[in-house]
């Protein structure tokens, strides 16, 4: 694997540090914590369409399943890195104890670029990770889900080899199905979705109604398009957003001061939430630098992109006015300008709080696929809505009582309750 | 400044713990709240303000609690779903309520719903309150749909998708044939209609499988029909054993003056208390999940006899019983024999302030509403001690205070086509020249429903035509009882100018002031008039001159139904003073009015 000097496992580990010290863990459950407790890594043959054979690399980490079932996505990526996965792996461990799902947390995938690959070959790639992990993988040890450029087709030609493998109709092995054929309705929607509702919770702590309030938010993919939606729904208006120009390599932040229309953008927006500059000038949005979308006199900011998007650069450009910023990337927030955020009077929902909507669609969809009777939309909404609300609510009864940071506090309900599933089961 | 929890009225914003709270009324929206939830939240203010429990006591009143989905809530629905042009089209009743359930609710509102369905274990009653009936100040009544939910399943996901697809089924009412005739009727459309939501515990108490209040209420602070020694402003009270829907719909129930309590019904036998009082009740279906339909309106309710009343044990406080070797009825049931729920124990012993607090409730209305008024509410008497009635609605009436006079001989004219001593309504109508009628030589009691359907079709035609017209008809016009006389809703005969019940012998029922029916004519201000079929000597009432209308020829007619239409207008005349109301020929009329 590549070399990346940014190493995202120590930042994982140093993060899970600081729950086990409040916590008082011991040693043996803060060793068996902070390291995965699984990781596979093996070599896919693959025969290419010019009949050249080529052996590309697999992986998987399962990090820990005291809680359940491990849950995580596989990412087809050229410059993944095993420290990012090994991470990855542990932030979804902890993402799922803390909305409280029954599941533990994992990470995997192929190194490779999909740009590069026709149909045929991804589809080898996809049966020949299953071909390999299907003595460790399956709906009741791990299951996979859909990642950084893997795609509902992935999942599925993986579900065929599964099924193929075990002999049974196994949907609930994978999760990030199409819907009709095994995935769950309100998935799309689900991760922005969740967003909003921590966002909608924080107001309510702060007795403060979503119509008198705007928001700014980095990104325009998935998670950032149904956040808005919801938002502006919930009465709140979204005044600034942001994204990557493929074209002139480089992001561009759109500005309307009465509010941005999603499904004005959404019409001048790639597949990718690349929006039209020319477009968007023409509808007349104000055309920022990319990283103005921080700046903005707001008072919610929602990073929808990628990692380290606020940093020690930048933390002190956030306005006065931001009370809430909801991470719903994951990682947005370096460790150094989380601490300059630490000592001011706003709140942070972590990411793997606030992103946390999405796996848990994805455990309705590996309930419903078990059972094999699919519900409704209202009632996967409904259920997203009660779950994402509980946890809010859990976190947010730790920080009053203890006096804490948000992201200490989830943490620490997250590795409390992982904690206490490992002692209960005579692990440690 | 109000806090942020607060929206319209002084209305609180849902809260998840809401059913742990003592604030009896929240909302989920920001819209409007439609005419009966602001009635509700009247009538909250009201009890607040000018009821002084301490004068009633062992009655506690209040309104049951209750969440009003808001009018934004339904807009969002209507748009997010695409449903408008589904909406306005002639798709069949059955069909409009399939493609609403397929439809989803805004994300929005789903978690506060879901939490709901977590808090409430008793039954709910999802009722519409919509933006036209809070406009145009009328009732709207029995036009949409309400639905009752038993909410009693264990698994919270059944309970919330119950309540999911009643509220989709109360939205898709909106839109019901029945309910467009009505809104036509109003000079208003669909498309000027919102509905909110009001999700409400149900008062009462479960027997086994049977969730129901002991008494059901509409009292009205005027009286159409006052009994001698009354007059109509000591007003009248409907009261039934069971859900109110018994008396909304005309069925039986026991009709008394607030101003004269102990006055009993004009029944003229034993026999006839037996058979005309209520027989039956409606309550919630709490046993076995009954087959599966989302859009029927009585998916959960169920019909039961005085033999399940009487297992239930909730006799005592509504009923009295036939004592043969004293050719008596004595209140209460410590006696055997047979029994007439007639509210004796209630009305009668006065042990429970319960006529003074309907007197007060009724007084402190009008007041508020600065108008007649009617109001409904619901007793549960399981606790004696501490009866709880719960305030359910309150609307204005309209009485026309104009001076009409028909004088004595005006009726005796040879013009006259019907006249009655029963009439409702006040003021002169001289522009109908199209009269509806049922064949009185082909009427008979199993065929009520037809007589129904093939009067809307007429009644579509001629409201398209704007063409309002005389509807003349046997037995209780609006009754659910086929036997009792014609089952129409009001939209099948929402264009009537003039609605006139003829009796007969076997259908001569009180009309039902509590009943749905009732409230539309009252509000429409469509004159009624109560007509004897036969000129019995002596009798309260008058002939109907069926000669010269079978006479006239029809301009459409059927096995069952004649529509004539005339050159000349009728002229129709009803004193609501007297109660007297009369209908001529015109062009007799103008001759006598010249002689």
């Amino acid at each position: 694997m590549a070399y990346k000097p940014y190493n995202s496992f120590s930042i994982a580990q140093t993060q899970f540090d600081g729950a086990a010290k409040i916590l008082g863990l011991d040693e043996a459950t803060s060793d068996l914590l902070r390291n995965p407790m699984r990781e596979y890594a093996f070599a896919i043959p693959i025969r290419m369409d010019d009949g050249k054979n080529c052996i590309f690399r697999g992986f998987r980490v399962q990090h820990n399943d005291a809680r359940g079932p491990c849950k995580g996505g596989i990412r087809f990526h050229p410059q993944e890195t095993q420290d990012t996965v090994r991470a990855l792996s542990m932030w979804m461990t902890w993402k799922c104890a803390v909305v409280d799902l029954p599941l533990g947390g994992a990470k995997g995938g192929v190194i490779c670029d999909p740009h590069n690959l026709s149909d045929h070959e991804q589809e080898q790639i996809c049966r020949g990770w299953v071909r390999q992990m299907a003595r460790n993988v399956g709906p009741n040890t791990d299951v996979p889900a859909p990642d950084v450029m893997t795609t509902p087709q992935h999942m599925l030609w993986m579900l065929d080899e599964f099924e193929g493998i075990t002999g049974a109709k196994v949907p609930g092995f994978i999760t990030g199905k199409p819907v009709g054929i095994g995935g769950s309705l309100g998935r799309t929607e689900a991760t922005g979705y969740g967003v909003i509702f921590t966002v909608r919770e924080a107001l309510k702590d702060m007795n403060i109604r979503a119509s008198n309030t705007t928001a700014s938010v980095q990104g325009f993919g998935n998670v950032a398009q149904h956040a808005i939606r919801l938002y502006e729904q919930l009465g709140g208006t979204t005044v600034c957003v942001s994204c990557w120009d493929q074209k002139d390599r480089t992001s561009y932040a759109y500005h309307k001061a009465d509010g941005i229309r999603i499904d004005e953008l959404l019409s001048i927006a790639d597949r990718f939430g690349g929006i039209d500059k020319t477009r968007a000038a023409d509808l007349g949005y104000e055309i920022l630098s990319g990283d103005d979308w921080l700046k903005q006199d707001v008072d919610i900011l929602i990073p929808a992109a990628l990692e380290n998007q606020i940093n020690e650069e930048n933390v002190n450009d956030i306005s006065a006015r931001v009370k809430i910023i909801a991470e719903g990337a994951n990682g947005p927030t370096t460790t150094g300008a989380d601490a300059v955020l630490r000592a001011r009077d706003l709140v942070v929902i972590p990411d793997f709080l606030a992103n946390a909507g999405g796996v848990t669609c994805s455990y309705f969809e590996q309930v419903q696929s078990n059972m094999n009777y699919y519900w409704g939309k209202d009632e996967v909404l409904g259920k997203l809505d009660s779950k994402m609300t509980a946890a809010y609510l859990s976190v947010s009864e730790m920080v009053r009582k203890r006096k804490l940071y948000m992201r200490d506090a989830a943490y620490i309900i997250a590795v409390d309750r992982v904690a206490r599933a490992c002692r209960d089961r005579g692990w440690v | 400044m109000k806090p942020a929890g607060f929206g319209q009225q002084d209305v609180p914003f849902f809260n998840r713990s809401f059913f742990r709270s003592l604030v009896p009324i929240t909302r989920i929206g920001n819209g409007e709240l439609g005419g009966k939830a602001r009635g509700l939240v009247l009538i909250r203010d009201m009890l607040a303000s000018h009821f002084d429990a301490k004068n009633f006591p062992g009655i506690e009143v209040y309104v049951p609690k209750m969440v009003v989905l808001a009018t934004d809530v339904f807009d969002a629905f209507m748009e997010r779903n695409g449903l408008l042009e589904t909406a306005f089209s002639d798709l069949a009743d059955d069909h409009m309520a399939e493609t609403f359930q397929r439809a989803d609710l805004p994300t929005e509102i789903l978690g506060d719903l879901r939490a709901l369905a977590e808090e409430a274990r008793t039954p709910l009653a999802i009722r519409s309150s919509s933006l036209l009936e809070d406009e145009l100040f009328r009732p709207f009544a029995g036009v949409y749909e309400t639905k009752m939910l038993p909410n009693n399943q264990p698994d919270v996901d059944t309970r919330f998708r119950k309540l999911v697809e009643a509220i989709k089924f109360v939205y898709a009412s909106t839109y019901f044939n029945n309910a467009k005739s009505y809104i036509r009727a109003t000079d208003r459309t669909s498309a000027d209609e919102k509905m909110a939501i009001i999700i409400q515990e149900v008062v009462g108490r479960r027997h086994d499988e049977r969730f129901y209040p002991d008494v059901s209420g509409v009292g009205r602070s005027y009286n159409f029909f006052p009994a001698s020694g009354s007059t109509p402003k000591d007003g009248v009270v409907n009261l039934a054993l069971g859900l109110g829907k018994t008396i909304v719909d005309g069925g039986a129930s026991w009709i008394y003056t607030p101003a004269r309590p102990r006055a009993p019904m004009p029944f003229n036998s034993v026999r006839d208390i037996l058979k005309l009082t209520q027989l039956a009740f409606w309550a919630v279906n709490m046993g076995r999940p009954p087959a599966y339909n989302p859009i029927a309106e009585t998916e959960y309710l169920i019909q039961a006899d005085l033999a399940a009343a009487s297992y239930d044990d909730t006799l005592s406080a509504v009923a009295s019983t036939y004592v043969a070797n004293r050719d008596r009825f004595l209140p209460g049931t410590a006696h055997s024999g047979p029994r007439a729920i007639d509210f004796a124990p209630l009305l009668a012993y006065g042990n429970i302030p319960f006529n003074e607090a309907i007197r007060e409730l009724l007084s402190i209305s009008e007041q508020a509403l600065k108008d007649a008024v009617e109001i409904e509410f619901a007793m549960d008497l399981s606790d004696i001690a501490h009866v709880r009635l719960g305030f359910l609605q309150l609307r204005p009436m309209l009485v026309s205070e104009k001076e009409v006079e028909i004088r004595d001989e005006e009726l005796a004219t040879a013009g006259v086509l019907l006249a009655s001593n029963r009439a409702i309504g006040n003021g002169t109508l001289d522009t109908i020249r199209d009269i509806v009628y049922v064949r009185p030589e082909r009427f008979e009691a199993r065929l009520t429903p037809r007589i129904a359907v093939e009067l809307e079709t007429v009644n579509r035609a001629l409201l398209e035509k704007n063409r309002p017209y005389l509807l003349l008809g046997f037995g209780r016009w609006g009754s659910s009882d086929p036997w009792l006389g014609i089952p129409v809703e009001w939209g099948q005969i929402s264009g009537a100018g003039v609605i006139v019940e003829s009796t007969l012998p076997d259908m001569n029922v009180e009309p039902s002031q509590g009943a749905h029916f009732f409230h539309n004519l009252i509000s429409f201000e469509v004159p009624y008039l109560c007509v004897a079929y036969d000129n019995t000597e002596g009798a309260r009432t008058r002939k109907i001159d069926w000669d010269w209308l079978n006479f006239q020829p029809a301009l459409t007619e059927t096995n069952l139904l004649r529509h004539v239409c005339l050159e000349q207008p009728l002229l129709v005349k009803v004193d609501g003073r007297t109660g007297r109301g009369a209908v001529w020929r015109t062009q007799v009329a103008e001759e006598n009015a010249h002689s």
